[in-house]
């Protein structure tokens, strides 16, 4: 019945662009030297093209003579629920969809997308970790997947307003910028909606939260569900039409960052209109326009590197926004990880990784490679704009008791405005 | 005066000891070194108004180490937290003693 229901999503989901993109692979393996996981743990099965097998054997042995005859001579087996059970542990325990792999691809294959696609099926199997599943559940009836109710969130924006003195507008009608931020935000570094809070006043900003769009985190997203995936974008771009915006602004999270600017327009209706942008790339503004201004070397003195965030440097391309900030922060102390920008790794805690137990391991050894980036160059900060990086760093730095700080680039930037 | 002091009890665990309303300063040093912080706390509030820092304790929850509060009466539900992935074990105790032997096994 799992296998099924896998089998018929993934049948679904092969249109003209997954067939070629499953014909164009010559099973080079250069992917796996790519992914993360694949080097911190040596599983050939973490290889980003084992990864995709079930949708391949979906695709070959239902519209391929090539892989019916392999059916048929019994070279290849049908797949099976324990199989997919199997899958549902190598693409959500140890993936983060960083899409690095696809980088690397001679034959320029969108890998993540097509292990989103195996994610879809597996969701649609049943057969998402507990974990991962309970959290979306949470988004879908509380409306925040670390379980922020309405009543908690009105207290937690009060608390901050008094506790960091801010100004944090909810529900401004006549706003022109909505921004949402992320649970983790929220409850882990509730000084970064402050921080963001500075920022835009001292910049003149017309904006203001929304007390029903107020999740921007997608655990739809992470699960590959796209019905959930839909609603939780609905209801901040429901909010921001009834608000009027005309500017989205996404907050830390880089899944969040690449559902509403790439997947949303793709799978359903964005408002007519509406910006859509990252938080780095409305800081850079501010600040290359002059509506703020930094204190140049504000931060010099202890070395500081900055780490990329696949969805939001990456995919995004918001490369050189941060870098130029920190150049003004920090101009003699700000040093680069190898590898860096396009190039870099992920941090382990992405694609909803972080928040499935039985992953804990997997993410730990693969931060240990981060964590030998950041000795390399002797840090002992790191900037980043994801609050998911920014959990998995704090928390893996705990781990593995080193004293490296964690900043966020809005904390940086509040701190050093004049 | 500072509303609260940290004051090392033994190895990996650290006394953060309530004395006064807090300011907003306070808040937010105790937010930065709740978040950096990596051993266990043993959180005393034997010497204070518990109504000062209700509030802020159930705030600070989510960010809080692995935590023992003992030294006031606290409705537990303010300690209450969504069983999720980003949050440590806090617990309130009657007496310094079983809050320090549940920290030590911890």
């Amino acid at each position: 019945m799992k296998t099924a229901s896998a089998l018929n999503t993934y049948l679904k989901e092969t249109g003209g662009w997954v067939a070629a993109q499953l014909e164009a692979c010559t099973r080079c393996g250069i992917c796996a030297e790519a992914c993360h996981f694949y080097q911190a743990l040596g599983n050939p099965e973490y290889a980003p093209v084992w990864k995709l097998e079930p949708l391949r054997r979906a695709y070959e042995q239902r519209f391929t003579l090539a892989g019916k005859i392999k059916l048929a001579l019994g070279m290849e087996k049908r797949l099976t629920d324990s199989d997919l059970e199997h899958w549902s542990q190598i693409v959500y325990e140890a993936c983060t969809v960083c899409d690095k792999c696809a980088f690397v691809c001679p034959m320029g294959i969108e890998i993540g997308p097509l292990i989103h696609k195996v994610r879809t099926g597996l969701a649609a199997a049943g057969l998402v970790p507990g974990d991962l599943a309970e959290a979306t559940d949470k988004q879908k009836t509380i409306g925040s997947p670390l379980g922020v109710t309405d009543e908690m969130w009105r207290e937690r924006i009060d608390w901050i307003t008094d506790e960091w003195e801010s100004n944090i507008p909810v529900d401004k009608a006549g706003a022109e910028t909505l921004v949402v931020f992320t649970s983790i935000e929220l409850m882990k570094f509730p000084d970064n909606l402050a921080f963001v809070a500075k920022i835009l006043n001292q910049a003149g900003e017309n904006w203001t939260v929304s007390s029903k769009g107020r999740e921007v985190v997608n655990f739809g997203f992470f699960e590959a569900d796209e019905e959930l995936t839909k609603l939780f974008m609905h209801r901040v771009f429901q909010a921001a039409e009834e608000l009027g915006v005309k500017r989205l602004v996404i907050s830390e999270c880089g899944h969040a960052y690449e559902a509403f600017r790439w997947t949303a327009p793709n799978v359903m209706k964005v408002p007519e209109g509406l910006e859509i942008i990252h938080i780095t790339g409305l800081i850079h503004q501010y600040w290359k326009t002059g509506r703020i201004k930094i204190k140049e070397g504000a931060f010099d003195g202890e070395t500081i590197t900055f780490h990329d965030s696949c969805k939001i440097q990456r995919l995004g391309g918001l490369i050189k926004q941060p870098r130029e900030i920190l150049q003004v922060l920090a101009p003699t102390s700000f040093k680069e990880m190898t590898p860096n920008k396009e190039q870099s790794m992920c941090c382990g805690g992405g694609g909803g990784v972080i928040s499935i137990k039985e992953a804990d391991s997997n993410r730990y050894k693969v931060f240990e490679m981060k964590l030998e980036q950041l000795q390399d160059i002797q840090a002992q900060a790191v900037c980043m704009v994801c609050s998911n990086c920014r959990l998995q760093f704090v928390d893996s730095l705990a781990h593995f008791n080193s004293a490296v700080k964690v900043h966020s680039l809005a904390e940086l930037v509040a701190r050093a405005l004049i | 005066m500072p509303s609260f002091s940290l004051t090392p009890v033994e190895k990996g665990i650290l006394r953060c000891r309530h004395s006064g309303p807090f300011t907003p300063e306070d808040i937010q040093a105790l937010t930065a070194f709740f978040r950096e912080y990596t051993g266990k706390l043993l959180i005393d509030l034997s010497g204070s108004e518990p109504s000062e820092c209700l509030r802020h304790i159930k705030h600070l929850r989510p960010i809080m180490p692995a935590a023992a509060i003992f030294g006031a009466d606290l409705d537990p539900k303010i300690l209450e937290i969504d069983t999720s992935y980003y949050a440590s074990e806090v617990r309130w105790f009657k007496t310094e003693q079983e809050a320090l032997d549940w920290l030590r096994n911890l």
